[in-house]
């Protein structure tokens, strides 16, 4: 063996290594996508409009401060559809001050004047950014959700053209409806401090103010599963707001029934502490979701932490703390695809996908040995090694095997012999043509080597273009195909090569060759 | 072993009007049937909910629609898998359809649950809708976290309800999906205690759903757009490469043989009423990556032969790099066609239409290489050697 040779076979041999290191142990290293172990798929859309509505009401509030410190007259400040503000009835002589508040503290907006209506509409730089925002903090709070809840090895990430979808994968999840509701609740905690109540119907409520509730006063629901059914009038500020929880769990009331538990963070402590100290005697509420939790009558002072009493289940105890932790949704969330695989599904794929791949192996094994003899064995090892480096460069990218991933696979299998067979139809050929069965394997691996370059380059290009287009499995598939003939010029343009120089390389005249 | 002992002979490019023909009266063929039946879209493109069921029994397609029109579904779309006892339930229906009571407008996809869980209680009789009304499971159709979150309800310990739920799924990753009887369960070494439990406060469902999928409709619409833009874009990527590494005409007349292998496998599709689906798509972007490949072989040997054959017509050098390569397109297209062949036969049916339309694919890109991509170039004739000589 000369020196080349030694490398070549060196290199062949390290790659097998390679491949084998990556792949051991099999069970360990491929990931079965969720159609092949059964599990539940989401899309969902995150409603960015309405995070961008939330940003629009917050600068209205602080544009209504800044108006009323600087005693500047309006009549109203609203916010028009998702990222607009008008201003109207204001009069000329503020307009120098107005400008002023817009152009220091407003500089994410544009602004128009005229006439005594201003309309501001958030810069779109500035709103792409937010609906960014949005999006990546909707995936953090739902990625915190998903690991509370204790999903192994889950998928979220972004997905679509404008980016704002995102993709959840949670394999062998076993209660779809739970995880959902968990996933898109919007659960805020307040307290809030109660006004009067409670009153049986919302009218009744109404009444005590004689139909007309003063601006910072609200209306709010109980929750019928905790308190008994009726209304409360709350102020509509809340004493502590969400963000100022530090930690909550599971706890127990003075009867063992399971409450939720929670903590405040310094300033939330300094502030409920001050509130409570001003309203002993007075009722608080604890409000979920716009709805009653619980309402208790402040009889010391308190500060540091607190329990939420109710008639809860262990479950829903264990899901608002979950929710609580894992922090607050920036928006809504829309699920718009769903798809729940059953476990025995799954196993049947496999199973399935398994034999094809094997008939498929079978199928081209015979071919190739029937119609290229001992060529065709060159042609078998260099297809199983293709094989094997496919699996190994899956196994290194973590890539998901799924139903179409196998499909890609089995095509791989149909595809990478191409190339042998152009090259072993061109080596007949020149043989054909009287050259010497050494000059003809020179010949062959040389001319076709072109030909086998562009047309596995156009298949890679419209598989590149498949990924681009198409989701999770479908994305499997493409990336199956481009790993399978990426390798194939390998397997079988250099390392077929190889075994034919191995194998005919020491004879010195070559007289005949098997193809 | 040899297919041609020696260079064929074959005329191919005087049969060229025969092919165009063919070929056109497929197409024809096709178009007329997409604007007079269209296609038969999946979930994946018209949204809606898809369900996979699987039955104990012998159940037949008549029987399953007969209950699903006690919910008002009897039009959903039913296909029986093979000759086993499995069924796709396929259906666009609102809950406006159901009849249902207190259908508040909500989202689709939360519709479309309903929907599911509707067909659900259609499918079941009534004996075992009672049993969920006591409050016991269905082993067939709880997933394992709740059946261990059920034992422990029922006083189980953690390690016990665990085991047990496990050895339950195990079982339904049967073939089939579904557990027939208790006995199997005691087999399979549920222990003694657990299976009183089971068989007082369980019962097990004459059917399983093994999946379910809903997709909205926004995703349909989107979809249909991305899947035509990749397609055109593939195909355009193509000619720029041809036209790159070759000519602008050899790339002309291989989109052109591209866009018949497209034609061609999309009006198979519609002939058969194969589901448009995200991976017949994928098998379509597929055939124009991979019918390209003998086409190109077919394309290097002609420029060669151009070279060599200065004094022979067009259609001499054509025919003749059509011979010269003719067992390497047909060999090339064998190989692909066996392994598709091979996952059409035992893959299964939820990659079945992917194979179908790859193995339509596979064969008319065989023969679109042969009778189709010189042609065009025949038929250029005038601008194609114009532009050698200059």
């Amino acid at each position: 063996m000369d020196k080349s040779m030694t490398w070549k076979v060196g290199l062949i041999i390290a790659v097998i290594a390679l491949s084998i290191w990556l792949l051991w142990p099999l069970d360990k290293k491929i990931n079965l996508g969720l159609d092949l172990k059964g599990g539940m798929h989401l899309i969902m859309e995150v409603v960015t409009d309405e995070a961008l509505a939330i940003q629009s009401d917050m600068s209205v509030t602080q544009l209504k401060g800044l108006f009323k410190d600087g005693s500047i007259k309006y009549e109203k400040i609203v916010r028009k559809g998702f990222s607009k503000i008008e201003i109207t009835g204001t009069l000329l002589d503020d307009e120098r001050k107005i400008k002023d508040i817009l152009d220091d503290d407003f500089r994410d907006w544009t602004y128009t004047a005229g006439g005594s209506l201003i309309s501001l509409a958030l810069r779109p730089n500035i709103e792409q950014q937010l609906r960014d925002q949005s999006v990546d903090q909707a995936l953090e709070t739902i990625r915190n959700r998903v690991d509370e809840f204790g999903v192994a090895e889950p998928t979220i990430q972004k997905e679509g053209m404008a980016g704002d979808k995102l993709l959840i994968d949670l394999p062998g999840i076993d209660n779809p409806e739970r995880v959902k509701t968990l996933i898109k609740s919007t659960t805020m905690l307040e307290f809030r401090q109660v006004i009067s109540g409670p009153f049986l119907t919302e009218e009744a409520a109404l009444k005590e103010y004689n139909g007309q509730l003063p601006e910072d006063l609200e209306i709010v629901k109980t929750n019928p599963r905790r308190l008994d059914k009726g209304f409360y009038v709350l102020k509509a500020a809340t004493v502590v707001p969400g963000k100022d929880l530090k930690s909550s769990r599971r706890a127990q009331d003075e009867y063992g029934a399971p409450a939720v538990g929670f903590s405040f963070n310094s300033q939330g402590a300094a502030q409920f502490e001050g509130f409570t100290a001003a309203n002993i005697g007075k009722q608080l509420s604890i409000v979920l979701d716009d709805r009653i939790e619980s309402v208790a009558t402040i009889q010391d002072v308190i500060s540091g932490d607190g329990i939420i009493k109710g008639r809860f289940t262990v479950d829903e105890v264990d899901d608002i703390v979950l929710v609580l932790r894992s922090g607050a949704l920036p928006a809504p969330l829309k699920y718009i695809e769903e798809r729940t695989i059953g476990p025995s599904l799954g196993a049947d794929s496999i199973r399935k996908g398994l034999a094809a791949c094997l008939g498929g192996l079978l199928l081209v094994v015979l071919f190739m040995l029937v119609y290229y003899r001992a060529a065709g064995i060159n042609s078998i090892l260099a297809l199983l090694l293709n094989m094997l480096i496919l699996m190994g460069i899956m196994a290194y990218f973590k890539a998901n095997l799924s139903m179409p991933g196998i499909a890609g696979i089995i095509l791989s299998i149909g595809m990478a012999v191409d190339a042998n067979v152009l090259i072993f139809e061109r080596i007949r050929e020149e043989l054909k043509a009287g050259k010497s069965p050494k000059s003809a394997i020179d010949a062959g691996f040389k001319k076709a080597f072109w030909t086998i370059f562009d047309s596995n380059l156009t298949t890679v290009i419209s598989a590149v273009f498949l990924f681009q287009f198409g989701t999770g499995p479908i994305k499997g598939f493409a990336v199956t195909l481009i790993i399978g003939i990426t390798a194939s010029m390998f397997t079988a343009i250099f390392v077929s090569r190889v075994i034919f120089d191995l194998t005919y390389g020491r004879s010195k005249k070559l007289s005949k060759i098997s193809i | 072993m040899y297919l041609f002992k020696e260079v064929p002979n074959i005329k191919f490019i005087n049969k060229r009007y025969y092919a165009f023909a063919l070929s056109g009266l497929i197409i024809l063929a096709g178009v007329v049937m997409f604007f007079t039946r269209g296609f038969n879209m999946g979930i994946d493109f018209s949204g809606g909910t898809m369900i996979e069921v699987s039955f104990q029994k012998n159940t037949s397609v008549q029987q399953l629609r007969d209950s699903l029109k006690k919910i008002n579904l009897g039009d959903a779309q039913i296909t029986q898998i093979g000759n086993e006892n499995k069924f796709f339930i396929k259906t666009m229906a609102s809950l406006k359809k159901l009849n249902l009571k207190n259908a508040v407008k909500m989202e689709d996809v939360e519709e479309y649950e309903i929907v599911a869980r509707e067909i659900r209680n259609g499918m079941m009789n009534a004996a075992e809708r009672d049993q969920l009304v006591v409050g016991k499971i269905d082993l067939n159709n709880t997933a394992e976290g709740e059946i261990s979150r059920f034992l422990r309800d029922k006083g189980l310990g953690d390690e016990d309800a665990q085991a047990s739920a496990q050895i339950v799924i195990g079982l339904r990753k049967s073939k089939t999906g579904i557990i027939t009887d208790f006995s199997v369960l005691e087999k399979a070494g549920v222990k003694h205690r657990v299976m009183g439990i089971l068989r007082s406060l369980a019962f097990l469902g004459k059917f399983t759903f093994l999946s379910v999928e809903f997709v909205g409709p926004q995703v349909g619409k989107e979809l249909r757009r991305k899947a035509a833009l990749a397609c055109i874009w593939a195909l355009i990527g193509m000619l720029v490469y041809i036209a790159f590494r070759f000519k602008f005409l050899y790339g002309l007349s291989g989109i052109l043989t591209l866009a018949h292998d497209v034609l061609v496998a999309l009006s198979f599709i519609l002939f058969f009423r194969i589901e448009m689906s995200l991976q017949v798509i994928a098998a379509i972007l597929t055939i124009v990556g991979y019918s390209i490949n003998d086409t190109i072989v077919v394309f290097d040997r002609l420029r060669d032969n151009l070279k060599i054959m200065k004094k022979d017509n067009l259609e001499a050098i054509l025919d003749k790099s059509l011979n010269q390569t003719l067992s390497r397109s047909i060999f090339t297209s064998l190989t692909v066609f066996l392994t598709v062949m091979s996952l059409f036969l035992f893959g299964g049916e939820v990659i079945r239409p992917f194979a179908f339309t790859m193995l339509v694919g596979v064969i008319a890109g065989s023969y679109s290489t042969i009778y189709q991509s010189c042609a065009w170039l025949k038929v250029w004739e005038k601008y194609f050697l114009k532009r050698k000589k200059s």
